[in-house]
């Protein structure tokens, strides 16, 4: 090139250098806030969610960002591998909240992936012990040697290894056949699994008549169930804490919304759209030990942090994390201390007691 | 008997150089290369991008732990049983689109519309015919042998040359005889070139499958490495899953050659 060119370049190239050092100070202004949500296919329409149609509902957060020029993006997550597509979107920066499951954002921050934990809560789905219609077996004892199919990595996982423990077995006394939830529910259908552990999908199987449900945690401790909350990526909760801020309390509210009694029905309708039947959601709700509120509750309470603890815990004994993990890292309480602090909130919701 | 001159080459020297079959290295030290400066260049998350180095290492480390042979023998054993079955049942259909016209035309259209079908897309009936065992892989397996297998087979017995026949015909061969002195030998090309087709189309359906629907197995290694964030794993993975392909190509064209070079000569 000529020396004319060649001058030209080094300018340029000088003027970008020092622009891009004195910007590193200050954190860019933000365009668009983006949250993972778990999209389904439902009749040619996407269904998201219950958590997130609230949101989109309520449109309070919708309206904060706008004033400050930012835009709310959902991406979509498909329901088969929910946990490895939010970490990698984590991982590169391609997404800044997510709510999904515990399991998954623990194999993250274990893999050198920092993410926190900024709203806890979620209804927790109950999990289910489905095996085929035509199956002896009354409870997971009598599937001691059998082939289980059982999607790891899945939040669902650990509810499974409280049920081995609390029968006195362990994961060796079973097959576990990994499979997820769709190849699942063919393989029970098939027969070639003697059980298949999963959410509510289990109620489709039990309608169908290929399965029958003989175990289910609505009975037991709350802990039990699969839980999925707020995280967000770390980078940007310290780049950005108000818009973090604002999205925490935007959840909070959607939490307050859905866990009072009269917004049950409606809460169910929102359910219903990620496109499993209204039947299946009030099943899935009913005869619950757990009462409806606290099942939103975002306080982190002894109960959620001996929750995380156990599972911490479980992971590393069984080999699904390979680093150790503090689990106090996990949390940022700074967010809901500071939501809560509205009269209408605070008090809504009382600690609940570990195990 | 063929008539082979020896050409006179000018031997540059530099020509020799790059016709050294060293060279064939020259394409995957670019990518290693590319690989590595994109690991340098922080472009993406180390967790995502994992260096070279650390896929090596965790290579190793499944070596010896046995993972990597476990699941490795396992996909082995489908593809060759299913490579054994696909490829017995495909040159006995491909013999019989390849010889009888009514054949052809009572199944050919929907050996044709069949053929056209991926067999990933036959997973989900598949499993609820045969279930999640080993049966509905190897069929997997063999299903994409097969159709490559039969198609090459008919084709090249049609497609034998009208001469060849004639002389058959003026030697007054049997049927038999026919088939072993004439369409035989001038099918093996082809049929040979079909099985190493059905044999990559099949490693490849193979993998796939067992990342959806596998409780063991190199595809099953990596969906599983996948979901508990072991990205290094699932290098291994995908680099073993090219090597081993292209091993198995290799493999057939050398076995190829050798058998054709028999043949001719013999001629």
């Amino acid at each position: 090139m000529s020396f004319r060119h060649l001058l030209l370049t080094l300018a340029g190239a000088l003027t970008l250098a020092t622009s891009a050092a004195t910007l590193a100070d200050t954190p860019p202004p933000l365009k668009v806030v983006r949250i993972a949500t778990i999209t389904f296919a439902n009749n040619g329409k996407v269904g998201h969610t219950a958590e997130s149609a609230v949101l989109e509902n309520d449109g309070w957060l919708q309206a904060e960002l706008k004033k400050r020029g930012i835009a709310l993006e959902w991406v979509p997550v498909s329901p088969a591998a929910v946990g490895p597509q939010v970490n990698e979107g984590f991982a590169n920066g391609r997404i800044d909240f997510a709510g999904y499951g515990d399991l998954p954002s623990i194999i993250a921050n274990a893999s050198g992936i920092q993410t926190r934990l900024i709203v806890p809560g979620g209804p927790g789905s109950n999990t289910y012990l489905v095996v085929p219609a035509g199956s002896s077996a009354k409870s997971i004892k009598d599937l001691k040697g059998k082939r289980i199919a059982l999607h790891r990595g899945r939040p669902w996982e650990y509810p499974f290894s409280k049920l081995l423990a609390a029968n006195g077995l362990t994961f060796n006394d079973v097959k576990i056949i990994n499979l997820n939830p769709q190849a699942g529910a063919a393989a029970l259908a098939s027969g070639s699994v003697d059980a298949f552990f999963t959410l509510d999908d289990a109620y489709l199987l039990a309608d169908k008549g290929v399965g029958k449900i003989i175990w289910d945690s609505k009975q037991s401790a709350p802990d039990w169930k699969m839980r999925a909350e707020l995280w967000g990526r770390k980078a940007f909760i310290d780049q950005y804490p108000e818009i973090t801020q604002l999205i925490a309390t935007a959840h909070i509210r959607a939490a307050h919304w859905s866990a009072q009694e009269t917004n049950r029905k409606a809460y169910y309708q929102l359910a219903s759209a990620s496109g499993t039947p209204l039947s299946v959601i009030e099943r899935e709700y009913a005869g619950d030990i757990t009462p409806w509120k606290d099942r939103f509750s975002p306080l982190y309470d002894s109960f959620l942090q001996d929750h995380y603890r156990d599972e911490v815990a479980y992971a590393r004994n069984a080999g699904v994390i390979h680093a150790d993990l503090d689990y106090r890292s996990l949390f940022d309480t700074r967010f809901v201390d500071a939501a809560l602090k509205d009269p209408a909130l605070a008090g809504f919701w009382s600690p609940r007691r570990g195990q | 008997m063929s008539l082979s001159l020896p050409l006179p080459v000018r031997a540059l020297p530099w020509r020799r150089l790059i016709n050294h079959p060293g060279f064939l290295l020259v394409a995957p030290a670019l990518l290693l290369a590319a690989w590595q400066t994109a690991c340098n260049s922080g472009a993406v998350s180390p967790q995502l991008l994992v260096p070279p180095v650390q896929v090596w290492r965790t290579a190793l480390a499944l070596i010896s732990s046995g993972e990597l042979w476990q699941n490795l023998s396992a996909s082995l054993y489908r593809l060759f049983t299913g490579f054994v079955a696909g490829t017995v049942g495909g040159l006995v259909f491909g013999a019989l689109l390849g010889t009888k016209p009514r054949f052809v035309v009572w199944f050919g259209p929907t050996f044709n519309l069949l053929r056209q079908v991926p067999g990933i897309a036959l997973v989900p009936a598949l499993i609820l015919l045969f279930g999640v065992g080993e049966t509905f892989k190897i069929v997997v397996v063999g299903k994409a042998v097969f159709f490559s297998v039969a198609l090459a087979t008919g084709e090249s017995i049609r497609a034998v040359s009208g001469r060849w026949s004639e002389v058959g015909e003026l030697y007054r061969l049997s049927h038999w005889q026919r088939l072993r002195y004439i369409t035989l030998p001038a099918s093996l090309a082809p049929v040979l070139t079909g099985m190493r087709i059905g044999l990559n189309r099949a490693w490849m359906v193979l993998v796939a499958t067992e990342l959806i629907a596998s409780e063991s197995g190199l595809g099953q290694m990596m969906e599983m490495a996948r979901q508990m964030f072991q990205m290094d794993v699932v290098m291994v993975g995908i680099v073993l899953t090219g090597v081993i392909g292209f091993a198995l190509d290799r493999g057939l064209r050398v076995i190829q050659r050798a058998l054709l070079r028999r043949q001719g000569a013999n001629a």
